[in-house]
């Protein structure tokens, strides 16, 4: 069964999340056409196998729960992950770690997600922003948002000239454009990531803030991939309460 | 509503007339008396008369027309005269009074007020806390400085917007010095209700406006989008807007909630609004009046390329450096160009872009220069520098320039360094139709400017045309 943005949307504000969960995210974000990772959620350990098998090694493993903040923290997230029998184990570990370390917490199952190849690391965001509306953001990923913070804006909704502009303003865009070693990325790739994003936060008032963080940027002709998704929600007029 | 009971009133109130000179109700009633050709109605329980007019007890008493109120009460008054301006029928308030949430406290309550009895009466607000509207066409001035003190400019093209009344008081006061005219010029305070979205629109469908000089510190909340649609319709109607951003938005409890919340900080995101609307922002006062002067005499650049011809060759220099921080080309000549100016010039002058004529050059050398290169190569602006000190140059070179530009279509600017003998010269040039400034950054940062307004026309122009077509 497959949901509409807006029934998982709603279905999070009903339970009172702010969030959503990393598979609601990822089918928020598939709907609007975005490259999210292959993945499926996998209630037991046979499930988890054969997602596994379904999505293509390598994998990564995550626990689901609305009540865990920092998957890592608790033990709840296993990488690179080749064969069914690791999957098996980092699927017994996981179940143990937060049984332990997080024993109330509502478990709604172990995500199982491909573990998409290495690629120059991108950000794009989003928020609302009081006088503008909703606003994207993009940048390189790593230390040139967080220490840099080189990064681009513009106002919803964008026209793809906007959404180009973004990509080629930012310092970093002499990376994406390639250099010594690093081959010319997919900029139109990007652009589509953009232009989704842009058309959610329009869309969907009830998207606080978005962020693909990392995205992996291919060289031309092979795409980008989102290698993880945070989504906060709200009802209209209510504030998105401290979290996460 | 429009906006034209702000501008070109039937009639005016002035609520809180007073025969005292100097005071706000006397500057006003006099300048509105000697200039606007619309009926003025003092309102003041206190007289019979100010400056010859008859006083009304209040603006319930006032005959008809009148289109507009001018209130310059104490602040605890004000949200009463806006009530009776409701009453009365008048649609448009100037509230020039300050002492509202500017001061916080009562003032803020007082706004609260002034906002509940406009909307619920219909009566559109500019200010409160503002010095109004300056209309040089109309004759409609409620500012309430003396010309004596503030020289108001001539009429012209130029429109300025500001959040702040000081500023832009000193501005009108700039231009009438620079001889800019002006069509329209609103300042708006507390913009309860009239902001620079609203005045925007208006001055688009404005015959007398140009270009329009914005002073933005911020928008209020849910405008932003508004201002970009404001921008581009502008641009459409081939009126830029020119801004510059005083302050910082304080975004306290949104930042720092995910990386987009914490980086998107107020002023990047006018920064990032301005460059997707189209706004040309300028970084100080300076650069507002050099574009407003080149744009009202030269209108967009079709281009980005630049020719340089130099008596100085360091001027040359700093000028293509210039050129390249703002996003202007000083491309090569062509080898037959270069080839044909050799023959014509001395073996010493530097034939290239810049072309350098050097210190012994005459006015000839300069005519000869935009003779042969533009009649063989496409150039979308010329910068001339001519100082004047070399002994073979006189004022032909200013002839030479606008002749150039009128025959090849191609905008000129000058610069021309120096004292007296430099500022006689540069008001030769611009005597002629040619912008002159006293620096090369200056001149260059104007071209631009020009470059960077033609783009945004012509994108607004695409993106409005898009929006048409997607509406069959």
């Amino acid at each position: 069964m497959r949901l509409s943005p807006r029934e998982i949307v709603e279905a999070a504000l009903r339970e009172g999340r702010r969030k959503l969960l990393e598979h609601e995210a990822y089918a928020l974000l598939e709907h609007y056409g975005l490259p999210v990772p292959r993945h499926a959620l996998a209630r037991s350990l046979e499930e988890a196998v054969e997602a596994a098998e379904h999505v293509g090694y390598p994998v990564v493993l995550k626990v689901v729960s609305p009540d865990i903040v920092h998957k890592s923290d608790v033990g709840g997230v296993v990488l690179g992950l080749r064969s069914e029998e690791e999957v098996a184990e980092a699927y017994a570990r996981i179940v143990e770690n937060v049984k332990r370390r997080a024993p109330e917490a509502r478990i709604y199952g172990i995500l199982v997600q491909h573990m998409v190849p290495e690629g120059v690391e991108v950000i794009v965001g989003a928020t609302r922003d009081p006088v503008f509306g909703p606003v994207v953001m993009f940048g390189l990923g790593g230390i040139f948002v967080e220490v840099l913070k080189d990064v681009s804006f513009r106002v919803v909704p964008l026209t793809e000239d906007d959404a180009e502009e973004m990509i080629r303003e930012i310092k970093g865009y002499a990376v994406l454009k390639g250099v010594r070693g690093i081959a010319r990325r997919d900029i139109a790739a990007l652009k589509r990531i953009i232009l989704g994003v842009a058309r959610i936060m329009e869309e969907i008032p009830e998207v606080r803030e978005l962020d693909l963080n990392p995205v992996m940027s291919y060289p031309e002709g092979q795409g980008a991939a989102i290698a993880d998704a945070r989504v906060i929600v709200a009802r209209p007029g209510e504030e998105p309460e401290e979290h996460v | 509503m429009s906006l034209d009971p702000f501008f070109r009133p039937r009639g005016v109130a002035v609520v809180g007339a007073t025969p005292r000179p100097g005071a706000p109700g006397y500057v006003i009633v006099e300048q509105l008396r000697r200039k606007y050709r619309g009926r003025v109605y003092p309102v003041n329980p206190k007289y019979e008369e100010v400056l010859g007019l008859p006083s009304y007890p209040s603006l319930l008493d006032v005959p008809d027309p009148v289109d507009l109120a001018v209130v310059v009460v104490a602040a605890p008054k004000v949200p009463g005269v806006v009530e009776e301006a409701g009453r009365r029928g008048v649609p448009a308030v100037i509230v020039v009074s300050g002492g509202f949430a500017e001061v916080g406290g009562e003032g803020v309550e007082l706004q609260r007020r002034l906002i509940e009895v406009a909307r619920r009466y219909g009566v559109r607000v500019i200010g409160p806390n503002c010095i109004g509207v300056l209309d040089t066409s109309s004759g409609l001035d409620t500012f309430f400085l003396p010309e004596d003190r503030l020289p108001r400019p001539p009429r012209g093209p130029v429109a300025i917007a500001s959040q702040s009344g000081a500023l832009l008081s000193m501005w009108l006061e700039w231009m009438a010095a620079e001889g800019l005219g002006v069509s329209k010029a609103v300042s708006y305070g507390n913009k309860v209700d009239v902001d620079e979205v609203d005045v925007i629109e208006y001055l688009v469908e404005d015959p007398d406006t140009k270009i329009i000089l914005l002073y933005i510190e911020g928008l209020r909340p849910g405008r932003g989008r508004a201002f970009v649609e404001a921008v581009r319709r502008a641009l459409a109607a081939g009126k830029p807007v020119v801004a510059l951003k005083g302050g910082r938005t304080e975004r306290g409890a949104l930042a720092a909630r995910s990386h987009t919340a914490a980086l998107a900080s107020g002023y990047q995101l006018y920064r990032a609004v301005f460059k997707q609307a189209g706004v040309v922002e300028v970084e100080d006062m300076q650069a507002l009046f050099d574009v407003a002067k080149a744009y009202v005499m030269l209108g967009p650049l079709r281009g980005r390329r630049l020719l340089i011809v130099t008596n100085a060759g360091g001027e040359g220099v700093l000028a293509t450096d210039y050129a390249d921080m703002y996003g202007l080309e000083v491309p090569q000549l062509g080898a037959e160009v270069r080839e044909r100016l050799r023959r014509h010039l001395p073996p010493h002058a530097v034939v290239g872009n810049p072309v350098d004529l050097t210190a012994d050059t005459d006015d000839e050398r300069y005519r000869v220069v935009f003779d042969e290169v533009l009649s063989r190569e496409r150039f979308d602006a010329v910068l001339v520098i001519a100082p004047p000190h070399p002994p073979g140059m006189s004022w032909r070179v200013a002839e030479y320039a606008a002749d150039a530009m009128r025959r090849f279509g191609v905008p000129f600017a000058a610069v021309v360094t120096g004292g007296k003998l430099a500022e006689a010269l540069a008001a030769e040039f611009e005597r002629r139709g040619v912008p002159a400034y006293p620096t090369p950054e200056r001149g260059v940062r104007a071209l631009a400017a020009l470059a960077a307004i033609g783009e945004a026309m012509g994108r607004a122009r695409r993106l409005l045309a898009g929006a048409r077509g997607a509406d069959r």
